[in-house]
């Protein structure tokens, strides 16, 4: 990193994108002000400071081989409403990357499966782009995607380029159908049923609301994944991002530090229990 | 593959002897359907017992308003309706095919008839049925949860 771990430095807007029909999610391509950027891995945070306002976490959706550097954000609350305001060439304070990515490497050799729900999808892509970039070391390669509706698709153009590209195999499936939409309906860990990977040889990464995931790991242990090649990024409130606070604390693991991207071996025992 | 090993080859048929798979695949016949095409209607009587080979089902159901809506998508080896299964028998939703889709078609009357004389073929049969159901049910849960849903929405 070469800067203090926990002091934001000024970072430019280059350009923005709006992600939704309802205008809630955009991404920002943001570049350091000064100039000299660092690197990154698939599944890694920034933490983002909108000045005067307020600090988040939020994944890099870029290619982990390429500048600027992409951030996918949908606008919830106090600090990621404002900065939906933002207008391009405006300074954000950016510290970062932190925490644990993806095994991707590790994974290379056998199956490779992306289980994506709602805006899951965005810390996704990174490791979409490097397995894309390494596809002969992979044997499939699966993207499964499960959202609201047709107008919550993220990344629809890309969905459907990587699925006309014929390198990896892309499903997408809404819960709700709307007229326009003909493709499949239902919830993603259907589509896990259906999926034609390799239970013994596939690394499972999975990123979306947590019981999304919980019925997505359930899925998997039935068509015989086994538990420690099932990784999930997890989301919990954060703070100094480094280690020193304990405001993302899930049981023995701090969230910022030990993930966001954990094995399900450490998680089996902690989601899903109430009040971690 | 030809009726016998396709039968032989579902999953309810493992553990079966070869003569309970006789009488499966006595009830059962291959039927291709393109797409547009209907493989239940709702209302009709649920005559079939449907189980994919290949190919992609909408499950729809006209709401007043609302027009038809699509429910859900099933694929291969999924089964496709249980209103045979339970009185009085009729459809409750409209199963139409997307792409051309192939399916193991069993006729209700006599798979029931032969479920009900043989409770060994019943089980293995309603192990497949009760698999699927909970797909279903966990599936449907999760849509009403909503989970992808905005903070606070
Ligand atoms: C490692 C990590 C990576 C993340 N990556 C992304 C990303 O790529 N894109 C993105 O948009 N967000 C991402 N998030 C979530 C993002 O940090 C939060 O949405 C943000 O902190 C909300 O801040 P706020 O002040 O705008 O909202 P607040 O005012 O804090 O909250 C507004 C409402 O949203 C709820 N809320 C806040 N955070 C979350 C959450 N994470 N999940 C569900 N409900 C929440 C609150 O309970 C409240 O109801 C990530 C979080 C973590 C920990
Ligand atoms: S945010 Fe402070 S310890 Fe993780």
């Amino acid at each position: 990193m070469g800067m203090d771990a926990t002091l934001p430095a000024p970072w430019r807007i280059a350009w923005r994108r709006p992600e939704s029909a309802a205008g809630d999610v955009f991404t920002w391509a943001v570049e350091p002000v000064d100039g000299t950027g660092s690197s990154f891995l698939p599944g890694q945070f920034n933490m983002l400071y909108a000045y005067g306002i307020g600090e988040v976490p939020v994944s890099i959706s870029s290619d982990p081989a390429g500048t600027p550097w992409l951030h996918t954000i949908r606008a919830v609350g106090s600090v990621t409403r404002p900065m939906a305001a933002l207008k391009v060439g405006e300074v954000i304070g950016l510290r970062g990357p932190y925490g644990s990515a993806w095994p991707l490497v590790a994974a290379e050799g056998g199956d490779l499966l992306i289980v994506a729900g709602g805006l899951g999808l965005a810390p996704l892509r990174s490791a979409i782009y490097q397995a894309l970039r390494r596809r002969s070391h992979y044997r499939g390669v699966y993207v499964l995607y499960g959202t609201r509706s047709a107008a919550d698709v993220l990344f629809a153009d890309e969905l459907a380029a990587w699925r006309d590209g014929g390198q990896i195999e892309v499903a997408v499936t809404v819960d709700r159908a709307t007229p326009d939409w003909s493709g499949e309906v239902g919830v993603v860990t259907r589509l896990i049923h259906r999926a034609g990977f390799d239970p013994a040889t596939t690394t499972a990464l999975l990123c979306g609301p947590e019981i999304m995931m919980r019925f997505a790991v359930l899925a998997l242990q039935q068509r015989g994944v086994p538990d420690k090649a099932i990784h999930l990024s997890l989301e919990r409130n954060m703070k100094c991002a480094v280690g020193y606070c304990g405001h993302c604390q899930l049981g023995p693991h701090f969230v910022c530090r030990d993930g966001p991207v954990l094995a399900w071996p450490r998680l089996s025992n902690l989601l899903g229990v109430m009040e971690l | 593959m030809n009726l016998r090993e396709l039968v032989d080859s579902q999953r309810f048929c493992q553990g079966l002897t070869p003569g309970q798979c006789t009488g499966l695949a006595a009830c059962a016949g291959e039927r291709s359907f393109a797409p547009g095409d209907y493989l239940l209607r709702q209302h009709a009587v649920a005559d079939t017992f449907y189980l994919v080979l290949s190919g992609e089902v909408q499950i729809r159901l006209a709401v007043p308003g609302q027009g038809v809506v699509t429910l859900e998508t099933i694929g291969p080896d999924e089964a496709v309706g249980w209103s045979w299964f339970v009185p009085p028998h009729r459809c409750q939703f409209d199963a139409h095919a997307v792409l051309p889709t192939r399916t193991l078609a069993f006729a209700a009357a006599p798979l029931r008839a032969l479920m009900e004389q043989d409770p060994t073929v019943g089980y293995a049969v309603l192990k497949t049925l009760v698999g699927t159901l909970t797909q279903r049910v966990q599936s449907c849960r999760l849509q009403v949860l909503d989970v992808y849903a905005p903070p606070g929405a």
